[in-house]
């Protein structure tokens, strides 16, 4: 068994959770002052609530693929050597991309929503000027540079240490010519399936956000809007994908700790890798079975593959967690109840992915609260609470090591407004209450109303993970 | 291995053949963009030989192009020049651009791209490489789009074809550049060049 065998940069990687943590608060509050207007508890000017919505989406999608390229980077560093600095470029790529964003929504007036839906940006009514759009296109072409540099800089050391991407896949514990306890850790299969298709993803966006670009200065070149929405939606499924799939690295890693069994790399959990490799990439026509122009093999695929996908998850990840949890006389804490509920919250959070992933169900339900419904499942009781227990970990030797009250009340706040929360998406997705939506109607709020309220919990139990994590880090300083 | 010498003829019968091949070429942009600028970067890169080099250490490893920084960006202004379609044009309608392309493509985009790759760190290689491929689709998108003649020379159909030429390429690069990372054999030359780098 391949053991850690560098230091890792804890002091950039707190550092970087810290931003993470404020940014998701942040976001989280902007998600309740949105839930509120539509259950007209408040007044929020339509205009800025779709602005309101962008920021929130970009804001989520950020914070999460920061925490996770952070929990990636972390334990990876314990493997192979990194390059800091490669890391630092990316925070700061990222950092100005966020200002970009920023600007655009908050000075610009920018409402498109996060995925920049062609012609959107360029058609705004005159809601919003050029620049605005073109601000939002250039800060998202600023994180994908930071993530291309930070995936080059893992996938060249993976690919040297592990003889190319199929050691680092760990294939030769596929074909039976390594055993599994000379393969890679699981960290490193599940890092280097995620910097394959990222990258990938990231190309792609790459191409479609300058062509858009173009597009917005010179509309006469017009994008063929059923190539930009394929391109855009693989782009940002893939990317918003690997932001959980390199959380999972922290499970991987921090939950042996706690069991005293190491996560091995065995036969099906490398094929499983392999298997999301090519799923995750293959599953994105999932989001345009409403496009009835397209090929039909390809929502085909889209709906068989959104039943494949759930596989490798559960019976990998979830299934192998439930086995290494059974009798290990684990003691739990803060860190290793949220990362046990991160991969419940995924496990839970892809089977109404899955439901909407049928074509006769998507018909009717994509465009209901149905799928926020899904995603929000996905991140805040999925990857959000892996990130919140990665940053526990961090500070798990400045507190004491039991599950304090404080704690307990905490994670049983955010678990109680996290399935409250999300709850209410399902339940109004199934009532056909539309996404999206500024003003809902007077039948629509009780579930708007029940959900701001929950929405506060999360908050409350978010806010209490921040604060621990602040009061963690000073502790470590003063030590 | 193929020498200094057959390196220096490979590179002659090329831009022989480019010179010969002109008009044939430069008929469609497709052959124009992607065969003759191509093969006269090809003529570039031969010219230089890693070892056997009079000029010396000066040439090859000099302080002025540490990280291969300094020549990068001569091959990569040169590329940006050439990939503006009025350039192209120019080389068509005008003796001396075509003078100046059949002399500057060789040696302001070859020659560079030879002296800076071996220099460049992998993670800007890394980073090149994606760029070019992504840029390609851009570049894809544009003449397969342009509601107007890109190149007065040429006709729209023909840029369509260029368009989609750009795309295949793209797509080519994408799995010339990827697939060797799969094997094990080439993850051990990639181990060296981060040596190198």
């Amino acid at each position: 068994m391949i053991k850690p065998s560098h230091e890792p940069h804890s002091n950039l990687i707190k550092f970087t959770m810290l931003l993470a943590g404020a940014v998701l608060l942040l976001m989280m509050i902007i998600g309740l002052l949105m839930r509120a207007a539509q259950g007209d508890l408040i007044e929020i000017d339509a205009a800025i609530f779709y602005q309101l919505m962008t920021a929130h989406g970009a804001g989520m999608v950020g914070a999460a693929s920061l925490t996770g390229a952070a929990i990636m980077w972390y334990f990876v560093s314990r493997y192979v050597h990194l390059v800091q600095e490669v890391f630092v470029v990316f925070l700061t790529l990222f950092l100005f991309g966020v200002l970009f964003i920023l600007g655009s929504i908050s000075l610009g007036q920018f409402g498109a929503g996060w995925t920049f839906l062609f012609p959107l940006p360029a058609i705004s009514g005159g809601a919003w000027e050029t620049g605005a759009a073109a601000a939002f296109i250039i800060g998202l072409i600023l994180i994908g540079v930071g993530f291309l540099l930070m995936n080059l800089e893992i996938g060249r050391k993976l690919i040297s240490t592990f003889d190319g991407i199929g050691g680092a896949l760990a294939w030769p514990v596929i074909s039976g010519k390594v055993a599994p306890d000379d393969a890679p850790p699981p960290a490193i299969v599940a890092s280097m399936a995620t910097i394959i298709f990222n990258t990938i993803g990231i190309v792609v966006g790459a191409a479609v956000l300058v062509s858009s670009l173009i597009n917005l200065y010179v509309p006469s070149f017009e994008v063929d809007a059923l190539l930009a929405k394929n391109m855009i939606y693989f782009f940002g499924h893939v990317f918003i994908n690997a932001t959980i799939y390199m959380a999972v690295v922290a499970v991987y890693e921090i939950i042996p700790e706690y069991t005293g069994k190491p996560w091995k790399t065995s036969r099906i959990f490398a094929i499983a890798w392999s298997a999301i490799l090519l799923f995750v990439m293959a599953v994105y026509p999932h989001h345009l079975l409403q496009d009835t122009v397209m090929p039909a093999w390809a929502l085909i695929m889209g709906q068989i593959v959104s039943y494949l996908s759930g596989i490798p998850l559960l019976t990998v990840t979830a299934f192998s967690l439930c086995v290494y949890l059974r009798g290990s006389n684990i003691k739990w804490d803060l860190a290793s109840a949220l990362l046990v509920l991160g991969v419940a919250g995924w496990s839970v959070g892809v089977v109404p992915a899955i439901i909407d992933g049928m074509i006769s169900v998507n018909k009717i339900m994509h465009n209901t609260q149905w799928v926020p419904g899904h995603f929000h499942i996905y991140l805040l009781l999925g990857e959000v609470a892996m990130s919140f227990g990665f940053m526990a970990y961090l500070i798990k030797e400045a507190k004491s090591s039991e599950f304090q009250m404080i704690d307990k009340t905490a994670f049983g706040v955010y678990l109680a407004g996290g399935i409250g929360f999300t709850l209410m998406f399902l339940v109004s997705g199934a009532m056909s209450v539309p996404r999206r939506w500024a003003v809902h109607a007077e039948e629509w709020m009780l579930q708007d109303r029940i959900a701001t309220a929950f929405a506060l919990l999360v908050i409350v139990g978010a806010l209490i993970f921040v604060a621990r994590y602040i009061i963690g880090i000073a502790t470590y300083r003063r030590t | 291995m193929i020498d200094g010498k057959m390196k220096l003829l490979i590179s002659s019968l090329i831009f022989t053949f480019c010179v010969l091949s002109k008009g044939a070429l430069e008929k469609l942009p497709l052959t124009h963009i992607l065969v003759q600028l191509p093969l006269l970067i090809c003529v570039g890169y031969l010219l230089v030989e890693d070892k056997s080099q009079k000029i010396g250490e000066w040439y090859i490893g000099g302080e002025w192009n540490k990280g291969g920084y300094a020549s990068l960006l001569i091959a990569i202004f040169t590329i940006a020049f050439w990939m503006l379609p009025r350039s192209i044009d120019a080389a068509i309608s005008s003796g001396t651009m075509e003078l100046l392309k059949f002399l500057t493509v060789p040696l302001l985009i070859g020659v560079p791209l030879k002296l800076g790759w071996h220099r460049t760190h992998p993670i800007l290689k890394g980073f090149l490489k994606a760029q070019a491929i992504s840029m390609l689709g851009v570049a894809a998108f544009i003449y397969i789009h342009a509601p107007i003649r890109i190149c007065n020379s040429y006709l729209e159909n023909a840029q369509q074809d260029l368009g989609y030429g750009f795309l295949y390429t793209s797509i080519a690069l994408a799995v010339i550049w990827s697939a060797p990372l799969f094997l094990s054999q080439s993850a051990k030359s990639f181990h060296l060049q981060i040596l190198r780098g």
